[in-house]
């Protein structure tokens, strides 16, 4: 089911100070996708999606889920978030601890007339859905982190909701099982065909689940797209910068190649792609990706986008080597391959491929 | 339901005015010439009081029982805290009731035991020593200081205890292994590092052993006068008691210097408190300190630990219970268990005046903390769940409370009953209680309330349920255990309570402890000592019963199947 939201404003009152959580937010999130809003703490990621659940009453704007107009402060409308037919994962997961598992999966049925047979019956296809069969009786409180996620999604997932909301629901696990219970995750959803909203501060997350990614700061929706797009052709410095690792380069358009355009900057020309076609003659920032700097052949030494400089650090991570790189006044980061024959204090040559580099309207 | 607002200023006013009325009263009342004719502003009463040739003896022995009992009771529940955090004694099951039982056996029938056991007279260990060696006179007096630090700080070691255990075993014991890598013993790293660090939270319970202890009559009372020793409580207790001579206004110039020692130690201990975050270290990862064996030395800390716990927890009761069966105190011998009955019992179930008070102190005990609960429901909700100004002013408010004593208290309230048609009746008790106990309700309560996180109501609202389904499902079952042990609190503090009552119990309004108190002047130990074993079980009943309802209502947030 598709979601709708115009002109959504919520503002906060602190030490006399007005702060605008939500700025005049428009946004269309579509119908059985996996959408994820990605900001760090504080854009107004989660503001936003307590304004959708209910939970939160937005000073102006208007919410559709689907046909139905849930909010809307000019109208007078608000439905309440028991009548939204939502389901939502907190961050804390809000397992009621006096209840056991089947209560806690049961309630959002049993909260409507809904007979004890099907109640029984949904219950046990949802907990079957999340891997826990004959967990029913087990007390909440005696529940291992990543199975309290699981009952969470069950409990959200039981009454079948148009749409379902995620709050961070992978904040509280430690590493390893962060990473496991998102491919599930991930499975889950894809099998599901279900809107899903999901809110996290971690870009990785963002990449590695969503279809769509909208990326917030401070109240206003930067930039949407696909993982692919954010993370190669981001249209904006502050979601290039946020979204991964990122060497930013200033410098001049100086000249236009199709696609490409040739960009001077303090290290040299450098080829690079210009999505944005920013005009000849204009400032600009090249942003270009740790893995994207390679090392060059020895032998090749002059040409495009090569240029020479010197190994300032050089750490070795396991899984690659962790390096910089001066040239004259710039330090760019990079991953080379941790088999490469090269130490601290070497001279060496890297070339930007033009294909992996792009330009970013200063 | 209340606007919001509305809600907090009401209570406000009604925890405003249950907290200070009696302190401005007494202050009012400190400064009128008598008790009738109010308001004629006078000094004479201040002069009078503290020019007393006796009040610097009065002031010296305050001071000496309550630093005594505090330096005893926290010296006691250090050692304790440590041997059960930190040493592999056996069966540490005895120190969580140690912490709990005691409070259950009211500080009068403790008090009264240990005059029992060891007054110069006829004390039941003295006649026994005196037999065993044939000596001439008693081997202890009860009836003095030392005596009355012992009582008091075996009485007040659980409250030092509950303070100690949980700073004891929230330490990070890596600083005390790092102290040992470094060359220390286990003794020298106790001393060097391990009881600096818990120095706040020594502090604490020193001083909050003090207010209490300046707030104590049980002991003054029963242990105190009979020796003719006179503390502030007591010595307030004298000007008023003395039949038609009471001078309320003398009592209420003493009560302010008592008041306001108190306030003063009770705005440190709440520094003390706060602060000792800095130095307790919680640690997240979930290290055990490695257990101090005790090898050789376990039999005697073992002896040790038993004793005390014997000392506080079953000898008042068997002694009582060997008393109530003898027509006079004696030694137990074959006489003695030949001449045991159920005499006293039986006199004391046909006594009129014994049956109202245990009449009056049930109703109390149960209303009082049912109305308590309540109140401590609303004022726990305000101050928890709405932050604002006004819920900080109500917090602080109810805090104040805290740190009255008793029979202070008592006198201030005492000046405004007189002039309402409540003086005399038990509504006027049920006030005072209310007023004096509050934060015993509020503090479990609105503990529960911060723990009922806010995503638990709004997840159930996103799963459909109304606010009022989620209140009947969630949050009341959530908050069941924290209204439960308000309740018990307050109802065996009601049921049991001394230094109110004293003050504000008037004819056909007597209560359990204050016709114990009676019994205890007049001598009447057999009679005294069947009343305290149906206050002990009374109190007992009523703590099972909570209890059972209480997780009787846990189950109600779960729907039937």
């Amino acid at each position: 089911m598709e979601i709708r939201i115009h002109g959504l404003t919520r503002n906060y009152y602190s030490e006399g100070k007005q702060i605008k959580a939500l700025d005049n937010i428009d946004l269309t999130i579509p119908a059985n996708k996996i959408f994820t809003l990605l900001g760090p703490s504080g854009c107004g990621k989660t503001t936003l999606l307590r304004c959708i659940v209910g939970l939160e009453v937005p000073d102006g704007g208007e919410i559709y889920i689907g046909d139905e107009l849930v909010c809307s402060s000019e109208k007078k409308v608000f439905v309440a978030p028991e009548s939204r037919g939502l389901g939502m994962v907190f961050q804390t997961y809000a397992i009621w601890p006096h209840m056991n598992v089947f209560d806690n999966v049961a309630y959002p049925l049993q909260t409507s007339k809904t007979t004890q047979d099907e109640i029984r019956k949904k219950v046990g296809k949802a907990l079957s859905f999340v891997q826990l069969d004959g967990f029913e009786n087990r007390p909440a409180t005696k529940l291992s982190g990543g199975q309290q996620q699981r009952v969470a999604l069950a409990r959200a997932l039981v009454a079948e909701p148009k749409v379902i909301l995620f709050d961070e629901p992978l904040s509280n696990l430690d590493a390893k099982l962060r990473e496991e219970t998102r491919k599930e995750l991930r499975s889950f959803l894809s099998e599901l065909q279900i809107t899903a909203v999901y809110v996290t501060h971690d870009r990785i997350e963002a990449l590695a689940l969503s279809d769509l990614i909208a990326v917030m700061r401070a109240g206003k929706i930067i930039e949407i797209g696909d993982p692919k797009k954010i993370y190669f052709h981001s249209d904006h410095k502050f979601v290039a910068d946020f979204i991964g690792r990122a060497n930013l380069i200033k410098g001049k358009v100086s000249e236009q190649q199709g696609d490409h355009a040739v960009f001077s900057s303090e290290i040299g020309s450098i080829v690079a792609l210009n999505g944005q076609g920013i005009a000849t003659g204009q400032d600009a920032m090249l942003c270009v990706r740790p893995e994207f700097i390679q090392l060059a052949p020895e032998q090749v030494t002059h040409g495009h986008n090569v240029f020479k400089g010197k190994m300032e650090t050089l750490i070795f991570i396991g899984e690659a080597y962790e390096g910089e790189i001066r040239i004259g006044e710039t330090l760019l980061t990079t991953t080379i391959e941790p088999t490469a024959n090269i130490g601290e204090g070497d001279t060496i040559s890297i070339a930007f491929d033009p294909d992996h580099c792009f330009l970013l309207s200063a | 339901m209340f606007k919001k607002p509305t809600l907090t200023t009401t209570l406000i006013i009604i925890v405003g005015f249950l907290t200070l009325c009696p302190v401005i009263m007494l202050l009012l009342g400190s400064f009128s010439k008598d008790f009738v004719s109010f308001g004629q502003f006078t000094l004479s009463k201040y002069i009078e009081a503290y020019t007393d040739p006796d009040f610097a003896d009065i002031l010296w022995n305050t001071v000496v029982f309550t630093c005594g009992s505090a330096i005893l009771a926290t010296l006691l529940a250090l050692f304790l805290a440590y041997v059960n955090t930190r040493t592999d004694l056996p069966f540490k099951f005895i120190f969580k009731i140690i912490s709990i039982i005691p409070m259950m056996i009211p500080h009068i029938l403790f008090s009264v035991s240990w005059a029992l056991l060891l007054n110069p007279s006829n004390g039941i260990l003295n006649k026994l020593f005196m037999n065993l060696f044939e000596l001439k006179s008693a081997v202890f007096n009860i009836y003095s200081l030392p005596g009355m630090v012992l009582v008091e700080g075996l009485l007040d070691l659980p409250i030092a205890y509950l303070i100690i255990a949980p700073a004891m075993s929230a330490f990070d014991v890596s600083l005390e292994e790092s102290s040992k890598v470094c060359g220390a013993s286990n003794l020298r790293t106790l001393f060097k590092v391990t009881l600096p660090v818990l120095r706040p939270a020594i502090l604490a319970s020193a001083i909050l052993v003090v207010v209490r202890s300046l707030a104590s009559f049980a002991v003054p009372s029963v242990i105190g006068m009979p020796g003719r020793i006179y503390v502030l409580s007591t010595h307030i207790y004298r000007n008023i008691s003395s039949g038609f001579a009471a001078d309320f206004g003398k009592a209420a110039a003493i009560g302010m210097s008592a008041l306001a020692a108190s306030i003063t130690l009770i705005y440190i201990y709440r520094y003390l408190t706060s602060e000792s975050g800095k130095f307790v270290t919680i640690s997240s990862r979930g290290f055990k300190p490695t257990l101090i064996k005790l090898k050789k030395a376990k039999y005697p800390v073992f002896v040790i630990v038993g004793l005390l716990s014997f000392v506080l927890i079953l000898l008042p009761v068997l002694v009582l219970f060997y008393t109530s069966m003898l027509p006079y105190s004696m030694p137990p011998s074959s006489r003695a268990f030949a001449m045991m009955s159920w005499q006293n019992w039986v006199e004391v179930l046909a006594d009129p005046i014994s049956l109202l008070s245990l009449k009056n102190s049930l109703f109390l005990g149960v209303v009082g903390a049912t109305l308590g609960t309540i109140l401590s429901i609303f004022v726990s909700y305000v101050i928890v769940k709405i932050r604002s100004t006004a819920s900080g002013i109500l917090e602080s408010l109810s805090f104040l409370s805290f740190s009255f004593p008793g029979i202070v208290i008592g006198v201030g309230f005492m000046w405004f009953f007189v002039r309402t048609p409540l003086y005399g009746t038990i509504t006027a008790l049920l006030i005072g209680y209310i007023a004096t106990y509050l934060p015993y309700g509020i503090r479990p309560i609105s503990s529960a309330f911060v723990q009922i996180h806010s995503h638990l109501e709004e997840s159930s609202r996103v799963c459909g349920a109304s606010p009022f389904y989620t209140l009947r499902r969630i949050v009341i079952p959530l908050l069941i255990p924290g209204m439960v042990s308000g309740w018990i609190l307050m109802a065996t503090m009601f049921l049991r309570e001394l230094t109110l009552s004293v003050v504000l119990s008037r004819p056909g309004t007597e209560v359990l402890a204050v016709q114990i108190l009676h019994f205890a002047e007049d001598g009447l130990w057999g009679k005294l000592s069947a009343l305290g074993i149906i206050m002990i079980f009374i109190s007992s009943s009523l703590v099972i019963a909570a209890t059972v309802i209480g997780s009787k209502m846990t189950k109600m947030g779960v729907v039937e199947k």
